[in-house]
């Protein structure tokens, strides 16, 4: 299902990862570089090496404060504009995990200073009072597809009047709840990721992130059209074996990317299965796209990656280059996997997708305006 | 003004009960073998959802503060081997997915909300939103232990579903109207629910600059 309305403008755009802002990750990205280190899962406390991609400083082992906090007001000095909350101005928080982290220490220390950040609901509470937002703040948490329904939240609300502009905020960082689940399901292991990869057999990474995007009826250079959501609801963590999810997904992109060149910004963190079947849907969607995916560098950063990418695609566009897939070595599935950096002047649009847990499959069309 | 029309409207409060009977009693909505590692949650929200009878395009809105608490206790206190089915189940969609997927259930959009004293507002106004001709609105809670000791569970367990039209259709129950207006309110998912399960009319507001008229046939 894609929204047809004209397009939203994305008035202003910025993330956070390990390698620093935007223009910090896109430069990194360009040069290869990887954030992914060998990390005890369950930090402190031990367990195998897993490839995590953790802020400069930070633990794995969760704080009270937590201690990805200051990197959240950094990130939110850098929006402009407001009131966010006040009627008008919504604001849209997505993630995956919010402060889950503060729920592994509780149970485990039993320290109820951790308790506050624990659920989604109290996690956003503090936060909106820690970045003076005021009361219209939605949350949205659909594993790694929550940035999309946050932007498309935000883009209805400005379509249908109800506000002027929005705010889309998205944050996921790194715990041992969240390490040791993906441990558990054997996706998260010793191996680095190697996304688009031939490969013995699949392996994530995972890492700190999070990104705003501030939509706006009039205002700003790039757009955001094409916003596509399907949700197979055949497996919790397998997608159907045709690739049928990924292609009713696209399929609500393709009419608005008509006529354009594009490149593809994939999902790719590294699974085998999945990555086939992403390189063939967005092979048959948009041929002669290159496909390229950044989680092998970044990790995947979950409840973020979408608005995280979409800050890297922006910033590819700005620079005129776009990085190639990163990650460990093996061959790649095809050839339309762009192997290296690639120039974006030929191209007048990105496509960037997103998918997580019971086959949801999420993307978009940017382009500028 | 915003308005959508319930079609059809299921509300199950299970109160007291507990999740073993809950399981007895919801085990026939389900395919053979599914409700084995379903949570209580799960088994509410699907059997609920599985009366409005959602259809691949339809857009789903599920709301849900605290989501799946006891598959959260559950996860926890299975480190130092955390348990993969627990944190499949734990995920803030689970409810849903658990259900949808026993049934093998397509669709298309799926917005899985959370929130505290303005998510009714926020669920309301994902549904009315949605350019699909129905949506099917959702939610629920169900009840902690040591999590509800420390504010982080629902106290109460329960859950409906309702299928919205923007069309009345003859046979519509009621009516939900938000509309801009000065002034100040809050009703959260379980203010909604008691609404919705007494068929109660409400004329307040709901948020900040919205108000919500609920009336029934």
């Amino acid at each position: 299902m894609a929204d047809s309305a004209s397009p939203v403008r994305i008035a202003a755009c910025g993330c956070i990862t390990p390698f620093g802002d935007a223009r910090e990750t896109h430069a990194a990205l360009l040069g290869g570089a990887c954030a992914l280190r060998a990390v005890p899962v369950l930090g402190r406390e031990g367990g195998d090496p897993v490839p995590l991609a953790l802020m400069p400083g930070r633990s794995l082992d969760e704080t009270a404060p937590p201690a990805w906090l200051p990197a959240l007001r950094r990130l939110h000095a850098s929006v402009p504009g407001g009131p966010w909350g006040s009627p008008g101005r919504p604001v849209f928080v997505t993630g995956s995990n919010f402060g889950v982290g503060g729920l592994y220490a509780l149970r485990r220390t039993g320290d109820a200073r951790f308790a506050v950040w624990g659920a989604p609901p109290t996690c956003t509470e503090e936060l909106r009072l820690e970045l003076g937002w005021g009361p219209d703040v939605s949350i949205l948490s659909h594993a790694c597809v929550s940035a999309h329904l946050g932007l498309l939240q935000a883009a209805r609300a400005i379509e249908s009047g109800l506000a002027e502009e929005a705010l889309v905020f998205s944050f996921d960082f790194l715990s041992p709840f969240v390490a040791g689940g993906f441990h558990a399901l054997k996706i998260l292991n010793s191996e680095m990721p190697a996304p688009y990869r031939e490969r013995a057999a699949g392996a994530i990474g995972l890492g700190d992130g999070a990104g705003f995007v501030v939509l706006s009826r009039g205002r700003g250079d790039w757009a955001l059209s094409g916003l596509s959501l399907y949700n197979e609801m055949h497996h919790f963590t397998s997608n159907r074996a045709d690739g049928s999810g990924f292609a009713a997904c696209l399929e609500g992109v393709r009419e608005a990317a008509r006529g354009r060149s594009v490149w593809f910004k994939g999902h790719g963190t590294g699974t085998l299965d999945a990555g086939r079947m992403e390189i063939a849907a967005a092979s048959l969607a948009f041929p002669g796209a290159p496909i390229t995916g950044w989680k092998g560098g970044l990790g995947h950063t979950l409840g973020s990656c979408g608005i995280v990418e979409l800050a890297v695609a922006i910033e590819s566009m700005r620079q005129g280059r776009a990085p190639g897939t990163v990650g460990a070595g093996g061959a790649p599935m095809a050839p339309s996997v762009a192997d290296g950096s690639f120039g974006t002047g030929a191209f007048d649009g990105v496509v960037c997708a997103s998918n997580a847990f019971g086959g949801a499959h999420a993307a978009f069309l940017l382009s500028h305006v | 003004m915003f308005e959508l029309h319930i079609q059809r409207l299921v509300t199950d409060d299970a109160a007291g009960e507990a999740p073993a009977q809950t399981r007895e009693r919801l085990k026939g909505s389900f395919p053979p073998g599914a409700t084995r590692r379903m949570t209580t949650l799960g088994l509410l929200v699907g059997g609920a959802l599985s009366k409005v009878d959602p259809g691949p395009q339809d857009a789903l809105v599920y709301a849900t503060g605290f989501a799946e608490s006891c598959a959260l206790e559950g996860f926890l206190d299975s480190f130092p081997n955390p348990s993969p089915t627990l944190f499949q189940t734990s995920i803030h969609p689970s409810a849903v997915q658990q259900s949808m997927i026993a049934r093998q259930r397509p669709v298309g959009e799926f917005m899985p909300l959370s929130g505290g004293p303005l998510l009714a507002f926020h669920a309301l106004r994902a549904s009315l939103l949605s350019p699909s001709a129905r949506t099917l609105l959702c939610g629920g809670e169900e009840r902690g232990t040591w999590l509800l000791e420390h504010g982080l569970a629902s106290d109460r367990t329960f859950a409906f579903a309702a299928m919205l039209s923007r069309e009345p259709g003859e046979g519509s129950l009621g009516t939900l109207r938000v509309s801009r207006c000065e002034g100040t309110g809050a009703l959260g998912l379980a203010a909604l629910f008691d609404l919705l399960h007494s068929r109660a009319p409400h004329d307040a507001m709901i948020a900040p600059g919205a108000r919500l008229q609920l009336t029934w046939r």
